[in-house]
């Protein structure tokens, strides 16, 4: 179960709270997977989840993440490459290893089959096992029979026969049609004559029995990994000048650039390896603010890394990875600059001519040190904006047309003595005084009301009220007044920012 | 100071718009010193009439209008100033709504231009303003002269001064007049939080992220005159305005006169005459040697009353439908308050006979009261659309229409809806909802929170709970009324706007019962009643097989035997007595006669319940306390039901003469229960009734009582004119089950679905009273249910099962086996060539054993059916004709098999699987000798009370009732019968999983015995499911020990698990 398994990592270990991954099928909530301690306080799979909450209230609810699991089972799949290179994921948690040959290496096929259970539980895994001549059979014993069997040769089909025919892989109506005319075990099915169990069950049946036996075989597909985009340059007398170094890089760049293009992709992280004649292996990486794959633009954001670099007695071997890349659309010629300000006014333009700018900073000073302002949908001007990394190409940086605000916002709002005529509670203040000076007021617009979030804030956040104000000198400030007014309550009135 | 009358209201029938109701703006701007207020919400006339009825009690005016949303221009909000008028907006807007899908509205310039004559208009230009404004404007302002207003409103957005200058010079340069509004969301600034929780889910978004979506401030609220004056400094003709637009408005909703149509009365007869002719007709045909004295008597009386009050066009449109009704054969039969008239009765309307009972008629139709008589029609549930379809086509769309259902939230909708919003997961929001119980709108506690593992002091939480509770009662949209019906004598649509509804071929109209109730308006409530299907079935067997012929009102009454039968609680598929606590009250309340079983009808239900009026009323009846009047004035009142209220007339009665309620005080207080509950006047009713019955010296206690009676009404308000149409129903079901069990266990299975109990309990109860039952079979079986004759018994039938009860088997290939059967078929192959079924019907059959008369195993028949399966996928859907001729099924040679047999517990579970329940026995029959310890539930009767006993039994049902907090009933069924178990909450919490999953449970437990009814008070439960599993899957002879069971493979379900789905109970969760 690995979905469990790995819902459990993110809890606490310790807690023994029962837990359920749940499926959403077809506007219902199935369970599709529990642990332990959820199977002993009676919960099932294929229960809906207002069962299983109304069986036990407090189960924990993880729900279902089939891609993640598929990751995870490939990842144990690779791991399995530590016993035989022919393992292959089967169904949504199952292995097949072909260990043909391989037994030995491990003490023998027993051993090893309790070897790999043994490891699989220490990850945490509920690892059930069986070695058989045939896939088929083994895959029917690790489901239905006793974990760790290994079924010598001659005994496959008596150990089989009493199992129930759903060990033979069969889909869920073929096991219930041959159920309900009473066909139970693989035995029972082995001994129907197989003409009209065809004319009825297709030839899968027959298929499947075959293959248990091994009359029909059953290849294993190996695991293989994914070749990342990579290209290497062996030199044959080691390079020591700059130059060749430089023009080796610009070698490899056209490489990995034409193999980014045939794969539609573009490099966001590349590596360049440099192996040199003493042994020693440098790393450079630089990163790119969006995917790229022009050897030009790639090669000047190297230029200036690669000065730090000491050849030595030489350079043999250079390889250049691209280890993070992301999808990217094929290039199309540029239009004239003229036609673009038509079209592409927005953000994207604006991306083209920011970008080679972050990347000149970021592989600079780092990534991380390279920021912009993004606009948080909030009415409140203090949370209307956040700094995002320059590199984060999922935050739209785009800005609403609002009422005006000030260039500068204080950091926090600073108390201001302000006066207010009694006649004109509603109105703005005449004058203020802030930081030990007083400022007369000339002209006031407002008030702009901006209510707390309430979702948020705790009960005491007041609504305020904005006023643009410009005093005799032609300053002009942003001013607010927190709560609203009753009358003979003197209100708290605040300076918020400046303009110009 | 100026006037000012707030003329842009969005009230919450603007669907997640509005975020309060049309009665708190109504109510606020009433407290607010407003002379009026206007309610135009978009699109849409839906919640005026709620407006309407606020505003006559809050003494204050109502604007009637709408806001028009236009797909070409600005939108516009929309003022009738009188009746004509009125007629032409609400055509408008149904002819927007009719072009749109539903729910929505799509009008255009060129219809307002069209519809626009006697309204006036307030221009809401956008910002910044259209191109097209101006000539917008400028059409209106020709078309309309002196009818065209342009809206300004100061919501505190920084420069407002600046943006009512700009609209100033707008409206100046368009030369319309400004007027002030507020565009108000809400009635005062407290609901903010909820309007931008309703805000997020029209937008489909999380608060967190909803950003600019929502106000920025809480400003659009009803505003006091002096607020919007200072906000409209130098504008202040603006709010003059307001006034000025208010006053030229002088419609009212109450000019909506109802008017019924003309084709009630054709060749131009007076209806009140036509109706005195068709009654004395109906009399002589109701009383064959001619009417008693008393019954003239009492015609002639309601004749009078119905001519003076105008109703005879009302009886004349019901009597329309009953007849069309007759005509065509179906089963119908009134109630209602008018229903149980004489007059009905004579016009066939009802087949109550009014003498059997002592209504009076004034009480029910009252001129002083001024209330529209009621008759809702109960027709057989299969074949209501007809009658249906009838009206459509008499009256026309324009005419005829459903009335509206307004869906609002319960809190299990609501806090789904808020939790979303609020940002909780989906699980604690799963959490959350399974705390709420069905439609119960109690405040969510501590403790039910922390119990499902949550934090109650989490502030999210917390909000979400509480913003939970005000968004109760929301209205969500508008859907179709069960079956009432309005109709017209001018065009529908100029009463209220139409609108599509989710079924095709349906029209419904904006406003609901309640609404056309406080309009005065009459609708008739065609509705279907499974019972009435159910007995009509019945009689035409009882004519079929036993050539006797009844209808509703000749089926003998008073029969001893039928009551004697009932007071043994022996009501299984009864109408309305069937459910388990009317089968508990039957023994105690022992009904003797037809008004007996009237008070049956009523008695439990809410309104009693909560009143606590039902144990008093037994105590009499059984003379156990004596029967005493709390007033000489209320004996008159009480006297039928031994001095405790139990009839909603009754507890009415009780306010007028015991709190000196006037008829229409009484009247607004059962609506204020009923309907309105959010005008807040509840409490001022509580409180006046009470003290006026405290003051007229009655008890407080019964007082009190009398008052939670009347709000349990509020639900469901039972009066004792709808329990006499249902008691006959009640009584002629039970003299159809007492004299012809067979015909009335085939009539309730060809109904079905319907009732409280499953096929198999009706097949099981048929037997049990004598009824031998047979399988279904492709020989002998018909789609329904059938009546054989039974060759032991003389004269006696047997029922024999239809291919319906055939889990999954498609009505269609039932009535082809049928059709096709000749003289009979001799194989499958048979029924595959000549009732052309496919190899998945025909193992839907063979998994029902349905072959046996063709003697083949149900094995052999599925390993038959499997080959038609294996040749479908194959493509071979039919056989080669050569072969056919030559008797091959042209798919070569079949070796024959050897099938194991079948054991019985396999058959049983087979039958189980595939029809639900099995003829061959009961499970528990079977499993007995493994349970020595326990009791068979027949045997539980003669069990001492208290003594310590074990049944076990298949769950039929789990169920916690909201009347009695977190217990839980539990029906247990073994081969003797059913047993009744009760889990207290404690031992619930210890055997939680056993109860909830559990398809075979055995509880241990002591007995409790209160007069015939006996419960099993549970301290220990058991999961016996496995059992059931090896009846389906018995051990083979040679079995070894039983493995240790595999691990659950994902994905598929092991035939181990099939069971659960073989008995599914009626849970509660």
């Amino acid at each position: 179960m690995p979905q469990t398994e790995r819902s459990r990592d993110q809890k606490t270990r310790e807690d023994p709270a029962p837990l359920i991954v749940v499926t959403e099928t077809g506007g219902r909530s199935l369970v599709t997977a529990l642990d332990r301690e959820a199977e002993l306080t009676g919960l099932t799979m294929g229960m809906t989840l207002p069962d299983a909450r109304a069986v036990f209230p407090a189960v924990v609810v993880v729900p279902a993440d089939p891609a993640a699991d598929a990751a995870l089972l490939d990842r144990l799949v690779a791991w399995c490459g530590r016993y035989t290179p022919w393992a292959a994921a089967e169904g949504r948690d199952g292995i097949f290893l072909d260990v043909t040959g391989c037994a030995h290496l491990f003490g023998g096929e027993a051993a090893m089959c309790a070897d790999l259970t043994v490891r699989l539980e220490s990850f945490g895994f509920t690892a059930r096992a069986a070695l058989a001549d045939t896939p088929g059979a083994a895959w029917a014993i690790s489901h239905f029979g006793e974990s760790g069997t290994v079924v010598p040769s001659d005994e496959t089909r008596e150990t089989l026969a009493r199992l129930p025919l759903a060990a033979l892989r069969l889909d869920p109506a073929t096991v219930s049609g041959l159920v309900q005319v009473g066909v139970r075990t693989v035995e029972a099915l082995r001994n129907m004559p197989r003409a009209p169990l065809a004319a009825r069950f297709g030839d899968v049946v027959g298929q499947r029995l075959d293959q248990v036996s091994g009359d029909i075989r059953e290849p294993i597909s190996p695991h293989m990994p994914v070749v990342p985009f990579r290209a290497r340059l062996a030199f044959a007398e080691p390079i020591a000048l700059m130059a060749d170094i430089e023009r080796g890089m610009r070698h490899l760049l056209d490489d990995l650039c034409q193999q980014l293009a045939q794969a539609g992709q573009g490099g966001r992280r590349l590596v360049l390896t440099l192996y040199r004649v003493d042994g020693d292996v440098f790393d450079i990486t630089v990163g790119a603010a969006r995917p790229a794959r022009d050897p030009d633009r790639l090669a000047r954001l190297f230029g200036g890394r690669l000065s730090g670099f000491e050849p030595a007695f030489g350079v043999e071997v250079m390889t250049l990875t691209a280890s993070v890349t992301e999808p990217m659309a094929p290039a199309a010629p540029a239009l004239s600059v003229a036609m673009r300000h038509v079209t592409a006014p927005d953000a994207a333009f604006c991306g083209d001519r920011l970008a080679p700018l972050i990347d000149c900073l970021g592989n600079r000073l780092g990534f991380d040190q390279v920021v912009r302002l993004a606009a948080i949908e909030s009415h409140l001007p203090e949370r209307m904006a956040r700094a995002r990394p320059a590199l984060a190409n999922a935050v739209t940086f785009a800005w609403p047309s609002l009422p005006p605000r000030p260039l500068r916002l204080l950091r926090r709002p600073e108390r201001i003595e302000a006066s207010v005529p009694e006649q004109a509670l509603q109105e703005s203040p005449e004058r203020f005084r802030w930081r030990r000076t007083d400022y007369e007021i000339r002209l006031a617009e407002g008030p702009e009301r901006i209510a707390p979030e309430w979702w948020t804030d705790d009960g005491a956040a007041k609504t305020r009220d904005y006023w643009r104000v410009e005093d005799m000198a032609g300053r002009r400030f942003w001013i607010c007044r927190h709560g609203l007014l009753r009358p003979g309550e003197s209100a708290e009135w605040f300076l918020h920012g400046l303009f110009a | 100071m100026t006037g000012y009358i707030e003329l842009q209201v969005t009230t919450n029938f603007s669907f997640l718009r509005g975020a309060s109701h049309p009665a708190e703006l109504v109510l606020q701007a009433a407290a607010l010193g407003h002379p009026a207020i206007a309610v135009t919400d978009h699109n849409s006339l839906a919640g005026v009439v709620r407006a309407h009825v606020a505003a006559k009690e809050a003494g204050i005016g109502l604007v009637v209008g709408a806001r028009l949303d236009l797909a070409d221009g600005a939108s516009l909000l929309a003022y009738p100033i009188d009746r004509a008028a009125y007629g032409r907006l609400s055509r408008l807007i149904t002819v927007g709504r009719r072009r749109a899908p539903k729910g929505e509205c799509i009008l255009y310039r060129e219809d307002v231009l069209a519809y626009g004559d006697g309204l006036i208009f307030v221009v809401l230009p956008s910002e910044p303003a259209d191109k097209m404004l101006d000539a917008q404007v400028d059409d209106l302002r020709v078309t309309f002269p002196g009818a065209v207003y342009m809206a300004a409103q100061n919501l505190c957005r920084g420069d407002d001064r600046r943006r009512l200058a700009l609209r100033a010079d707008l409206a100046a340069r368009l030369d319309v007049p400004l007027v002030a509004t507020n565009d108000v969301l809400m009635h005062g600034r407290a609901r903010r939080p909820l309007l931008d929780v309703v805000t997020c889910i029209r937008e489909k978004c999380v608060i967190d992220e909803a950003g600019w979506r929502l106000e920025a401030n809480a400003e659009r609220h009803l505003k006091s005159a002096g607020d919007m004056a200072s906000l409209f400094q130098g504008h202040e003709s603006a709010l003059d305005r307001t006034v000025e637009i208010a006053e030229r408005c002088t419609f009212s909703l109450d000019e909506l006169r109802y008017e019924y149509p003309d084709e009630i009365a054709p060749d131009g007869e007076a209806p009140q005459r036509q109706l005195e002719r068709l009654t004395w007709q109906g009399a002589k045909w109701r009383y064959p040697g001619g009417p008693a004295a008393e019954v003239k008597k009492t015609l002639e009386h309601e004749l009078a009353l119905i001519a003076e009050l105008n109703y005879a066009p009302y009886f004349l449109t019901v009597h329309d439908l009953v007849q069309f009704a007759r005509d065509k054969g179906i089963l119908c039969q009134g109630r209602g308050s008018a229903a149980n008239s004489a007059v009905c009765y004579c016009l066939g309307i009802t087949a109550v006979n009014p003498s059997r009972l002592d209504l009076l008629f004034e009480r029910f139709v009252s001129a002083e009261r001024d209330e529209p008589p009621d008759i809702d029609v109960d027709f057989e549930h299969e074949r209501r659309e007809e009658v249906i379809q009838y009206i459509y086509e008499k009256y026309g769309r324009d005419r005829a229409g459903l009335a509206a259902t307004v869906i609002s939230y319960r809190s299990r909708s609501a806090v789904r809806e808020v939790g979303k919003v609020l940002g909780l997961s989906a699980d604690t929001i799963a959490a959350l909802t399974s705390q709420l119980h069905g439609r119960s709108s109690d405040p969510v506690t501590d403790e039910q929170i922390r119990e499902v593992g949550l934090d109650p002091t989490d502030r999210r939480i917390r909000m979400a709970l509480d913003l939970t509770a005000e968004l109760c009662g929301f209205p969500r949209h508008l859907s179709q009324h069960v079956g009432g019906f309005v109709m017209t004598r001018g065009r529908l649509d100029e009463l209220t706007p139409i609108e599509n509804a989710a079924m095709e071929d349906r029209t419904v109209i904006e406003w609901n019962k309640d609404d056309l109730d406080a309009l005065h308006i009459l609708k008739v409530d065609v509705l279907g009643l499974g019972m009435l299907t159910c007995i009509r079935k019945g009689l035409d067997l009882i004519k079929s097989h036993y050539g006797v012929s009844y209808d509703l009102a000749t089926v003998p009454q008073d029969d001893a035997q039928v009551y004697d039968m009932l007071c043994q609680g022996d009501s299984i598929g009864v109408f309305q007595v069937e459910s388990r606590a009317q089968m508990a009250f039957l023994p105690r309340m022992k009904p003797r006669n037809f008004y007996d079983l009237v008070i049956e009808v009523a008695i439990v239900r809410p309104g009693p319940i909560q009143g606590d009026m039902v144990h008093p009323y037994l105590r009499r009846r059984n003379g156990e306390e004596r029967v005493e009047y709390p007033s000489e004035a209320l004996k008159g009142v009480l006297q039928k039901t031994l001095g405790v209220p139990l009839f909603q007339e009754q507890a009415m009665k009780v306010a007028i003469v015991g709190a000196g309620f006037t008829p229409s005080e009484a009247d607004r207080l059962r609506r204020a229960m009923a309907t309105f509950r959010h005008t807040g006047t509840i409490h001022t009713f509580r409180d006046k009734m009470i003290d006026g019955m405290i003051a007229r010296g009655y008890d407080a206690d019964f007082a009190e009582r009398c008052f939670r009676q009347i709000e349990g009404f509020g639900d469901y308000g039972f009066p004792e004119s709808h329990a006499a149409s249902f008691a006959l129903l009640v009584y002629i079901s039970a003299w159809m089950k007492h004299h012809y069990p067979a015909v009335f266990a085939c009539a309730l299975l060809n109904s079905q679905p319907m009732g409280f109990y499953a096929p198999a309990q009706i097949v099981r109860d048929a037997r049990e009273h004598g009824v031998p039952t047979r399988s279904p079979d492709v020989n002998f079986s018909k789609w329904d249910c059938t009546l054989e004759l039974d060759e032991a018994g003389k004269g006696a039938y047997a029922l024999r099962l239809g291919l319906r009860q055939i889990k999954g088997f498609k009505a269609e290939d039932g009535e082809w086996v049928e059709a096709a059967r000749n003289n009979g078929y001799a194989d499958p192959a048979a029924i595959w060539r000549r009732a052309g079924l496919n190899g998945a019907a025909l193992e839907k059959l063979a998994r029902a054993d349905a072959f046996a008369s063709m003697g083949l195993s149900r094995r052999e028949a599925l390993w038959a059916a499997r080959r038609f399966i294996a040749a479908n996928a194959l493509g071979n859907a039919k056989p080669l004709p050569l072969f056919e001729a030559a008797g091959d099924d042209g798919w070569g040679l079949d070796t024959p098999v050897t099938l194991p047999d079948m054991t019985l517990g396999e058959a049983v579970m087979a039958d189980y699987s595939s029809t639900r329940m099995s003829l061959r026995a009961h499970p528990m029959a079977l499993l007995r000798e493994r349970f020595n310890d326990a009791t068979p539930a027949e045997a539980l009767v003669e069990t001492d009370n208290d003594a310590w006993v074990t049944v076990v039994g298949l769950v039929l049902a789990r169920q916690r009732p909201g009347t009695a907090k977190g217990v839980i009933f539990a029906t247990l069924e073994d081969e003797t019968g059913v047993a009744n178990v009760i889990v207290w909450p404690k031992t619930f919490e210890k055997f939680r999983r056993v109860v909830l999953t559990s398809r075979l449970l055995k509880a241990t437990g002591q007995l409790q015995r209160e007069g015939i009814v006996t419960h099993l008070i549970a301290e220990r439960l058991e999961d016996c499911s496995p059992s059931l599993d090896s009846l389906a899957f018995p051990p083979a002879d040679d079995a070894q020990a039983p493995r240790p069971a595999p691990p659950p493979k994902s994905g598929f379900r092991h035939p181990r698990n099939q069971n659960t789905v073989l008995f599914p109970s009626r849970d509660f969760h």
